[in-house]
């Protein structure tokens, strides 16, 4: 098991280094000019080459590369270009609001998703289960940043329940924090709640349909029993590597609801890095999304194996 | 007299289906005193299953049922869910047929085996352990104490299906109801888990419902037999009454169609039951039997059968059946059987010392360090090397039929693809018509794949749902042929003729046609390029009794007419035996005994081949037979014991550590019988023979083969 585990953090570095040499490269291919940008549109261009010169950007690519890339192997992520301060600060707070955007986020789909799932594929066939088809349908089919604007309009607009967008902080008291947070998290938890209650209902479903269950059945086990203690762990295995997968979507959907909510985390962050040519930024912020993905992946195979005794022991590997 | 344990009286079962009412049961009634085990026996479709679910309340919420089922004189049906799963596990067990799909993946055999104690009886988790370690170990089952900790996949099917019964029987149940127990095992196994049944029903006076389809299974266990058809009771009786003289035609039928395991009896076409089982939404007038029974009349067809009572406690379901004559026997005998060749020819294929190895992970081998480059500690995960063909010659004559038998795992599958070069080996030489193939380009292979075919097990999942049946035919056709085929339909017809299927099935899908036509189809798709040899994988494994009689005269016609060579793989001794000219004995990847059939099934015999002789059930009631050989463990050696010959490990004339460290020498009895054991000759010569040498007349349904 420890094996399997370094062997994956070996592995999620070398995917690491990959990434940086695309981000950095991909950033350079970038339109636009970071010195125009800084020196403002009508410096000369002797003024543009002197900031390029002072930002070291005049330099050959693998230099710049190297001193960006040891810096992070240093811990030192750079120096935002546009707002003159290291990166390292502004990238972690910005990123501890999404983090608890997300987090909130991802609560509620394995909370709401793995019930609904459960309850659709008890009730197979009934009412509850088409209602949650239906949501299901409704809520996969149309884009996150359509619920947001619905949500402002109906909670912030007419009823004017909730803030539109922003964030508090944590001295405002719990009330505004919690009140910023409900229609971003809302909105973001939507389409995943859709997405994993129906893999969780088809999963359960069959496992419901399988021998061991109904072996459980035939020894007079209380259903409660027989749902939970045999059917719901080997239902949930799907269930929890498409969860890693949906982490991937939660980063991209934050990305857009923070644009729509206004919200202080880093999508927002990026959005901004990538308007202003912030190159440092905008590779950094880039770099911290691969990695949160890459562990949320290892996070969910650990998971897997827990749940999963073939795997913890070996022998299915021919 | 008092309450039988159980009592199903007029027992009726319908589901509704988009083309009407499916009557699945109808007017079941039978009977489980205590200490008793009753056999529900039938095919496919009989709703010997709906009985058991029945009787444990786990149909669905779809099935309509009606009539009584009375359990210790009290009334299940109408009882309400919560009473009725009180039931389950503590007054009524159950054990599934396919031990590895009912055990949970994913928890602890303790856990599974404990589960009812904790739940049904409020026992506290260690000590309902503690019970389960008690219960582990009268299954039989060694060192349980270590397997409560053990996961289901690190078990051997023999031993999952005994944890399955400990389980049923925990909470101390007074009636056990098995649905096909042991079908998923091998015949040495599966005598061992019946040996354990029985002994439990001993100790603990359990009522049984034996479900089966195996006739000879029902004659090791059963005291009473119940024979369904199409959801009617056709036969109730004792065991010697219905297996020694059946009443019901379709009886008699089930019994003739069983190959059986005596010389005599060799060669001879089996007689099968005829015709196509009933659509139960619309089921015949009259007899529901009618229809394939060769002693029908104008009155069977009018009159709905009542159950009529015999003498003691049997019952039939045929007005007629006093006045029965035997089984009709079948068809035209064979044409005339090809000639062996003389010994000597040249074999048509031959494998020569070949070997396939694969590498997996062993189970709990943690961490190997190995050193790259002379310096760096490499890290590796500790694997094993699987034999599953381990240096093993076999040749199959010009129009010679090679039975290959041996348990799951053997490796004779994987024997006869590699002769088709469907699976490469490691190592070794395959001759086809004398020219080497073993190195053959795939490209080059187009040749090898006209003249060798194969026929798989399962026909459902070896044709394609989408494809018509004379598209599936016909481009077996147009692959091998160089160019156009001209009149292709009429050659697929002539293709469905040869395989006893009407034209017409040209246009049908898989699913429109029964698993012998799909076989059939299986059969007329390898047919397709005229092929020289043909390996037959199991290919009546998966049919019905009644099925599997007509395929196997099928093929032995075939051979007859065409001349074909076939390696017949099966686990089925019997069907092996015959069908087959010569048999070779597989045991974990080595072949331990090889000759002609005559030969293999008289002394001497390979140990093994003593034990899998004597393990397989017959269904002949009161037939003399040996006092069975009983082998210990129930899996072949794992890679590392792989020392000696490979059956030492469990061989009950085990010589000591020879067997261990030397591989046996080939003793030649015959020419052309070879026995590979370090027993001397005279030895083995001396064991008495298995096989009855003279097969009872009386048991196959009073068919007189004269």
């Amino acid at each position: 098991m420890a094996f399997y585990v370094l062997k994956r953090l070996l592995a999620i570095a070398a995917i690491l280094a990959v990434m940086s040499v695309l981000i950095f490269l991909i950033t350079q291919i970038l339109p636009g000019n970071v010195a125009q940008v800084i020196a403002g549109q009508f410096a000369s261009p002797e003024t543009v080459a002197a900031v390029a010169h002072r930002l070291g950007l005049d330099q050959p690519l693998l230099v710049q590369y190297w001193r960006w890339a040891s810096g992070i192997l240093g811990g030192d992520l750079g120096v935002s270009l546009v707002m003159e301060r290291p990166v390292a600060p502004v990238l972690f707070h910005a990123l501890g609001n999404s983090a608890l955007l997300a987090a909130l986020s991802f609560v509620f789909v394995v909370l709401v998703g793995i019930g609904l799932g459960i309850l659709a594929a008890i009730r197979h066939g009934g009412i509850l289960d088409h209602c949650a088809s239906i949501f299901t349908y409704v809520g996969i089919s149309v884009p996150e940043f359509f619920w947001g604007i619905v949500l402002i309009l109906v909670f912030a607009r007419y009823l004017d329940w909730l803030p539109s967008g922003g964030a508090a902080a944590w001295g405002e008291g719990l009330g505004p924090w919690i009140s910023h947070l409900v229609l971003p998290a809302a909105t973001l938890t939507f389409t995943l709640i859709a997405h994993v209650s129906r893999l969780t209902r088809s999963s359960m479903i069959e496992t419901l349909r399988s021998q061991y269950v109904r072996n459980a059945r035939a020894k007079g086990l209380p259903e409660r029993v027989v749902l939970l203690r045999h059917a719901l762990r080997n239902a949930l295995l799907p269930t929890i590597t498409v969860l890693a997968i949906d982490v991937g979507w939660l980063i991209g959907g934050v990305v857009v609801v923070e644009a729509v909510f206004a919200y202080p985390g880093i999508g927002r962050l990026l959005i901004f890095a990538i308007q202003h040519h912030d190159l440092p930024l905008i590779q950094a912020s880039i770099l911290v999304i691969a990695a949160i993905y890459c562990l949320a992946n290892l996070i969910a195979d650990l998971l897997y194996a827990y749940f999963n005794p073939k795997i913890r022991y070996g022998r299915a590997s021919a | 007299m008092a309450e039988p344990l159980l009592a199903i009286s007029d027992l009726s079962l319908t589901y509704e289906t988009p083309r009407g009412a499916l009557q699945a049961l109808d007017g079941v009634s039978l009977a489980v005193e205590a200490g008793e085990a009753v056999a529900v026996v039938g095919e496919s479709g009989s709703g010997k299953s709906s009985v058991a679910l029945a009787i444990m309340g786990l149909l669905g919420r779809e099935a309509m049922l009606s009539g009584s089922i009375r359990f210790e004189g009290r009334e299940l049906t109408g009882l309400d869910a919560k009473a009725r799963r009180e039931l389950r596990g503590r007054a009524i067990g159950m054990v599934f047929q396919d031990p590895f799909t009912s055990l949970n993946p994913s928890l602890t055999i303790g856990e599974q085996v404990a589960e009812p104690l904790v739940y049904g009886r409020d026992l506290r988790r260690s000590a309902a352990l503690a019970r389960a370690i008690a219960a582990l170990g009268e299954v039989g089952l060694a060192n349980p104490a270590a397997l409560v900790t053990a996961y289901p996949h690190q078990l051997s099917g023999g031993m999952q299906q005994r944890v399955l019964i400990a389980a049923a029987v925990i909470a101390g149940p007074r009636l056990l109801v098995l649905d096909e127990p042991t079908t998923a095992l091998d015949v040495t196994v599966e005598a061992q888990i019946l040996d354990l049944l029985d002994g439990l029903r001993r100790d603990r006076r359990l009522g049984m419902l034996f479900i089966t389809h195996n006739l000879g299974v029902v004659n090791r266990i059963a005291d009473r037999v119940c024979v369904l058809y199409a959801g009617r009771v056709v036969e109730l009786g004792s065991r010697e009454e219905v297996l020694g003289s059946p009443a019901h035609p379709y009886t008699k039928g089930l019994l003739a169609s069983l190959p059986r395991l005596s010389l005599g009896e060799r060669g001879r076409r089996i007689a099968p039951i005829p015709g196509r089982f009933p659509d139960l939404t619309d089921p015949p007038a009259g007899c529901i039997f009618a229809p394939r029974c060769p002693f029908v009349e104008e009155r069977c067809r009018a009159e709905t059968q009542p159950l009529l009572e015999l003498a003691g406690s049997r019952a039939v379901r045929c007005w007629k059946s006093g006045a029965l004559g035997a089984w009709p026997a079948p068809g035209p005998p064979r044409a005339a059987t090809h000639p062996l060749p003389a010994q000597g020819s040249a074999p048509l294929v031959a494998a020569q010392t070949l070997s396939k190895l694969y590498q997996r992970g062993r189970a709990g081998g943690g961490l190997a360090w190995s050193r790259r480059l002379g310096v760096l500690p490499w890290p590796r995960l500790r694997s094993e090397i699987v034999r599953a063909v381990d240096r093993l010659s076999l040749a199959v004559g010009r129009g010679e039929v090679v039975g290959l038998v041996g348990e799951s795992g053997s490796g004779k599958s994987t024997l006869g693809r590699i002769m088709l070069r469907l699976v490469e080996p490691s190592s070794g030489r395959i001759l086809f018509d004398g020219a080497d193939i073993t190195a053959l380009p795939q490209k080059a292979l187009a040749g090898l794949r006209k003249r060798a075919q194969i026929i798989f097990q399962n026909p459902d999942s070896s044709l394609n749902p989408r494809r018509r049946v004379g598209e599936a035919i016909g481009r077996a056709v147009v692959l091998h042929a160089d160019g156009r085929v001209p009149d292709l339909r009429a050659r697929v017809e002539r293709l469905l003729d040869r395989v006893g299927l009407p034209p017409a099935y040209y246009d049908r899908y898989p699913h429109q046609l029964s698993g012998g036509e799909k076989q059939r189809v299986g059969i007329a798709r390898a047919l397709a390029t005229g092929p020289r040899f043909i390996v037959c994988d199991e290919p009546v494994s998966a049919l019905d009794v009644s099925v599997q009689a007509t395929i196997l005269n099928l093929l032995g016609d075939i051979r007859d007419e065409l001349g074909v060579s076939y390696l017949f793989i099966s686990h089925d001794l019997s069907v092996v035996a015959h069908i087959a000219d010569r048999i070779a004995v597989m045991y974990s990847g080595r072949i331990c005994e090889m000759g002609t059939a005559e030969a293999v099934l008289a002394p001497p015999y390979h140990p093994y081949t003593e034990a899998l002789l004597s393990a397989a059930p017959t269904p002949i009631p009161g037939a003399q037979r040996r006092q069975r050989v009983r082998l210990r463990g129930d899996s072949a050696p794992a890679a590392a014991e792989r020392a000696g010959c490979p059956f030492h490990s469990r061989c009950p004339r085990k010589l000591g550590a020879i067997c261990e460290t030397m591989e046996p020498p080939l003793l030649e009895p015959r020419p052309g019988h070879s026995i590979a054991c370090h027993l001397p000759l005279a030895e083995l010569a001396r064991v008495p023979p298995v096989i009855p040498a003279e097969p009872c007349a009386r048991a196959c349904g009073g068919f007189d083969p004269s």
